[in-house]
């Protein structure tokens, strides 16, 4: 019964490492054994996301190429003990995996993991091609802006177009001020335009920035990100959480769980 | 306030607007131009049987299934009976 979850977005910079790298822990932390891989053949980032930079010994590539074994390369987390990391390589060579090798790793993963998230590289090249291909379902990370909405909306399209249907939707980095002055689009505006179920929604955070500086999670942090994290990860095992009440100032947000 | 004075749209509203109309002339691989043209066809042929409210017509996409739908408000007729369904 184990998942492989592609988190894409095609536009870059909207969240895509930092959820990959946050719903792995969330789901870690909810007792799960979670890997997450990083598909960026050539841009490593959700080590450094993780805080795992200096534990890199052995990365995709050289499991795909078999000069390791897939145990030798995951790395263990720092803090959750169910949690891995398989880094991705810094060759600028991205034309070292295929698809097919990617279907086969992430059959490979399923056996050892209830969770594999592949955190997806931006654009729709060969790296996206990589990192779809093993998916079962993809999660699609936007922001409420019209670059992000506009790239995720081919993103679904060319997913669709694949048979990949098991779609849903984070939008990243809401502005409940900003939204409530008319100058940025609603959560409901992009429900709407994008028309695939949501996951969750993200407020815009200063401590994903502080957590990002020192390695450290935002999920299980009382940060307004960090809970929405956990509540996307809950929605992924299939528990119905109500969304978050954003509101702009942060001591008059009220979280609704579920009893 | 003093920068907002005078406008009317919020940009937002804008925002959400371009998208529609660019995400259904994407969708379809058609371009924005085309569009334009399509909708003008239409209004012209339906315009032959109908009287339509050419400035009020919208077009959206859905993809699963790939299904195009074209809302055409009538011009209303009183003193026709006519029921617009």
């Amino acid at each position: 019964m184990s998942e492989v979850i592609v988190v894409t977005s095609g536009k870059g910079g909207v969240g895509k490492t930092t959820t990959t790298a946050n719903m792995g822990i969330g789901l870690a932390g909810l007792g799960k054994k979670v890997a997450m891989v990083d598909t960026d053949i050539g841009l490593r980032n959700l080590d450094v996301v993780l805080g795992l930079e200096n534990r890199i010994v052995y990365n995709l590539v050289d499991v795909i190429e078999s000069r390791c074994r897939l145990k030798q390369a995951l790395i263990r987390d720092k803090r959750q003990k169910d949690l891995y990391l398989l880094p991705s390589a810094q060759t600028r060579d991205k034309s070292a995996v295929t698809p097919e090798q990617m279907c086969k790793l992430c059959e490979e993963l399923k056996t050892q993991f209830d969770y594999v998230i592949l955190d997806c590289p931006a654009g729709i090249e060969q790296g996206f091609q990589n990192a779809v291909a093993g998916a079962d379902r993809a999660v699609v990370v936007t922001t409420p802006e019209v670059s992000s909405i506009r790239d995720a909306d081919r993103i679904i399209g060319l997913l669709e177009a694949r048979d990949l249907r098991n779609i849903s939707l984070i939008i990243n980095r809401i502005r409940p001020d900003m939204v409530k002055r008319g100058e940025m689009m609603s959560v409901e505006d992009v429900e709407e335009i994008l028309a695939v179920p949501l996951l969750g929604v993200i407020p815009d955070d200063e401590y994903v920035v502080v957590a990002t500086n020192q390695g450290e999670p935002v999920s299980g942090s009382r940060s307004p990100a960090g809970t929405a994290y956990e509540n996307i990860s809950r929605r992924v095992t299939g528990e119905e959480v109500p969304l978050m009440e954003i509101t702009g100032k942060k001591h008059f947000f009220r979280r609704i769980f579920k009893k | 306030m003093g920068l907002f004075q005078g406008r009317k749209h919020f940009s937002g509203t804008v925002a959400r607007k371009r998208l529609s109309i660019l995400l259904t002339a994407e969708r379809l691989d058609c371009a924005p131009r085309n569009m334009q043209m399509m909708k003008n066809d239409l209004t012209m042929a339906l315009g032959r049987y109908l009287s339509v409210e050419e400035d009020r017509i919208s077009i959206r996409i859905d993809y699963s299934p790939a299904v195009m739908t074209i809302r055409i408000p009538l011009h209303n007729s009183e003193d026709k009976h006519v029921k617009i369904i």
